[in-house]
């Protein structure tokens, strides 16, 4: 059950962010937005993190049976995907998120090479949580100054994403619970949630630029 | 309180003008524009001048006054540009 919910998820998550990735980066050809640029690479990343765990686990499945990549796929995954999230939030304009000292900034990289994979994912899965909060609040109060109700979709797509990394995050802390399928459950939602208004976006006559 | 707008929404809004207000067939002038879309002389005629090069805008001399008129690449732009505001706008952020 739980591997039938993993694949679901992962498929469903390189699936939506394919496709929004695709029409955002149509939006930029037409249009030079930056905005646009930044919701590009935010989705095609989300997109390409949802692709690597899925493709990891289903070679292992298939093909490997070392019993030993999982954790690092499920971890290189959770970290594109984290890069992801940085953009969409970035995208709403975070703008005293790193440290203003050079020599600060030097030190951000170094936790990552003195844990180990679980406490990595540890690290991406409540980043990815802050990113996402983050995206869902302030698309909400987008949605109380220009009441489109595309946004409350999208508000509650990126706070299901929140809740299921928050989830993921917490089931390490009881394993075998129901924490991880709920959690899969809430991801596979929000991500249905996100593609509903993209969907809706009239492309009739909008193309690639020459 | 006043709203920002991006310097995507200033295009919009200049070449909705030159579609949907032309005074008269030869097009828009600069007083005009400056009056509708709100913006000030100088940041007007560089982004007029930068329209034109992208051949987003037609520029024509009438009586000694330039007028603009919007043209096709213009329009399919302002097609684009409506339809992906409205894409951003669900992600509550501004093209």
């Amino acid at each position: 059950m739980e591997f039938l919910l993993e694949n679901i998820l992962n498929l469903t998550g390189f699936l939506v962010g394919l496709g929004i990735g695709v029409m955002s980066l149509i939006g930029y050809k037409n249009t030079g937005s930056p905005t646009l640029f930044r919701l590009t690479v935010a989705f095609f990343s989300i997109s390409a993190g949802f692709f690597v765990i899925w493709a990891g686990y289903t070679a292992e499945d298939l093909f490997l049976h070392t019993g030993s990549i999982e954790g690092w796929v499920q971890t290189l995954g959770t970290g594109i995907q984290t890069v992801g999230y940085f953009f969409i939030a970035f995208s709403h304009s975070i703008k005293s998120f790193f440290p203003k000292s050079a020599h600060f900034r030097m030190m951000i990289p170094l936790p990552l090479f003195l844990t180990s994979s679980v406490q990595l994912e540890h690290i991406f899965r409540s980043m990815s949580f802050i990113f996402l909060a983050y995206g869902a609040i302030e698309t909400m109060l987008s949605y109380f100054e220009n009441r489109n109700r595309g946004a409350i979709s999208v508000a509650v797509g990126l706070g299901l994403l929140a809740l299921g990394e928050f989830l993921g995050w917490y089931s390490f802390v009881f394993p075998d619970s129901i924490l991880y399928p709920a959690s899969m459950v809430s991801r596979i939602g929000g991500l249905i949630a996100l593609f509903i208004p993209v969907s809706r976006v009239p492309l009739t006559r909008v193309r690639f630029d020459k | 309180m006043a709203v920002y707008r991006t310097h995507m929404k200033i295009i919009g809004e200049i070449l909705e003008t030159t579609q949907a207000d032309l005074q008269d067939g030869n097009g828009a002038s600069v007083t005009y524009l400056i009056r509708k879309a709100n913006i000030s002389h100088s940041r007007i005629s560089g982004i007029l001048s930068t329209l034109v090069s992208q051949g987003l805008l037609e520029q024509t001399a009438t009586s000694g006054t330039n007028k603009y008129k919007i043209s096709q690449s213009g329009r399919e732009f302002l097609h684009a540009y409506y339809a992906f505001t409205k894409f951003a706008d669900s992600f509550g952020l501004s093209i």
